[in-house]
């Protein structure tokens, strides 16, 4: 083994290291967190766009200049927000 | 205080406007001040926020949705076209979109939603004031003349943007919040920080907006708000009702001018009967205008015997309101 390939294994090890700690330590507070904005999201469209549902919110002069930077969540939000709730939805 | 040493004492009031209920001369007025201030050496631009605008009857000159017209020396008239601004504001949002994602043409579902949101009736005013921000904003007269829309519309523009204002404050907050979580998940998972929140930069923007069109129409130093009546007791009241309104939301109002007073020269010649009682009738209404607005009232402008169309007729009734 090449001096090269030792310091390519002691760094992988310690990626190895650093995934594991974060999946054990830190995994659950990002995805929570992720959720958390991913939910806001959801709220913030809803606000804004909510006459995509037929909700009118408020006027849309100004929505209209939000409504590109939402494009490609408006297929996701309308589908969160038409689904039937149940269980499961508090558990994943 | 007469009409004309609101303008003599206090050269800083650039935002004069115009209001009142919907044929009481607003147009024809703003015509008028805008032609004396041009004619003593100010720049002065006049334009209509009002989608039924008459400025183009008045100055006898085609001059709807085609930016300022010169009338005269000074004097610049313009009449916006809100459906106009319109169509090239959805045009933007729809290239943008085609910009930002590299698509062929606009989704089919938010074309929808870009017609459907074009089609509500509050479309139209924020498409109006927010034009009149680009208007003012650019600095070029001395003076900005607006003919308003009737009462209502501009009490309903005004409730709107405070509306909008704390919405807009509101939603600013929560895209802040979620600001905040995406850096609290960037930093455990020890990334770069995500790069600028666009959508809050256009709240911001858009805060911006608002609160310029609401600011122009309250700011006590450089507007100066001049309501339009006429010796009838409806519109006495209508103008009443409408000035408490007006006052709480900070539009300052620098006092009222009574239009169509038929002259009481007349009494003196041989005129009908039905002539006679029209101006007993004004008379008592006079008096009531004189009990509901006191010293405001600045000046009684007569009844013209035609129509104030073109500029002759324009400098007469300016000579008589600025007297």
């Amino acid at each position: 083994m090449t001096e090269e390939e030792k310091v390519s294994a002691v760094k992988r090890l310690w990626q190895n290291i650093c995934d594991t700690v974060y999946g054990m330590a830190a995994h659950d507070m990002s995805r929570a967190a992720l959720r958390t904005r991913a939910s806001m999201e959801h709220l913030f469209i809803l606000i804004t766009m909510g006459d995509l549902l037929g909700i009118p919110i408020l006027p849309p002069y100004y929505s209209l200049r939000l409504l590109p930077y939402v494009v490609p969540q408006i297929a996701t939000w309308k589908r969160r927000m038409l689904r039937e709730k149940d269980v499961a939805d508090a558990m994943f | 205080m007469g009409f004309k040493d609101v303008f003599l004492q206090h050269p800083e009031r650039r935002y004069i406007m115009f209001g009142g209920g919907g044929g009481v001369g607003k147009t024809t007025f703003s015509a008028a001040a805008a032609y004396w201030l041009a004619s003593h050496g100010k720049k002065v631009l006049v334009f209509s926020v009002d989608p039924q605008a008459s400025l183009t009857d008045i100055f006898k000159r085609d001059i709807f949705g085609k930016g300022p017209v010169q009338i005269m020396q000074n004097l610049w008239a313009q009449e916006i076209d809100a459906d106009k601004h319109i169509r090239a504001y959805q045009q933007e949002i729809r290239q943008k979109i085609l910009d930002m994602y590299g698509l062929p043409a606009v989704p089919e579902e938010i074309e929808n939603y870009i017609q459907a949101a074009s089609a509500e009736p509050a479309m139209e005013e924020s498409a109006m004031f927010d034009a009149v921000v680009d208007v003012v904003m650019k600095g070029d007269y001395d003076y900005y003349i607006y003919d308003l829309v009737p009462l209502g519309h501009a009490l309903y523009y005004l409730s709107m943007a405070k509306v909008y204002d704390e919405w807009i404050n509101k939603v600013t907050k929560l895209r802040e919040e979620m600001r905040e979580y995406e850096e609290m998940v960037s930093r455990i998972r020890r990334e770069k920080v995500t790069e600028q929140d666009q959508i809050l930069q256009e709240l911001l923007y858009i805060k911006n907006r608002i609160n310029t069109s609401a600011g122009i129409l309250t700011d006590k130093t450089k507007t100066a708000f001049f309501f339009v009546v006429i010796p009838e007791a409806g519109v006495i009241n209508d103008t009443q009702k409408a000035a408490k309104l007006f006052a709480q939301f900070d539009v300052p109002l620098s006092g009222y001018l009574v239009n169509r007073v038929i002259p009481h020269e007349l009494l003196d010649q041989n005129i009908p009967e039905y002539l006679r009682h029209r101006i007993a009738m004004q008379d008592q209404n006079l008096g009531g205008v004189r009990a509901a607005f006191g010293d405001q009232v600045m000046t009684l402008v007569p009844e013209m015997e035609r129509d104030v169309t073109g500029l002759p007729m324009i400098e007469k009734l300016a000579n008589i309101m600025f007297a």
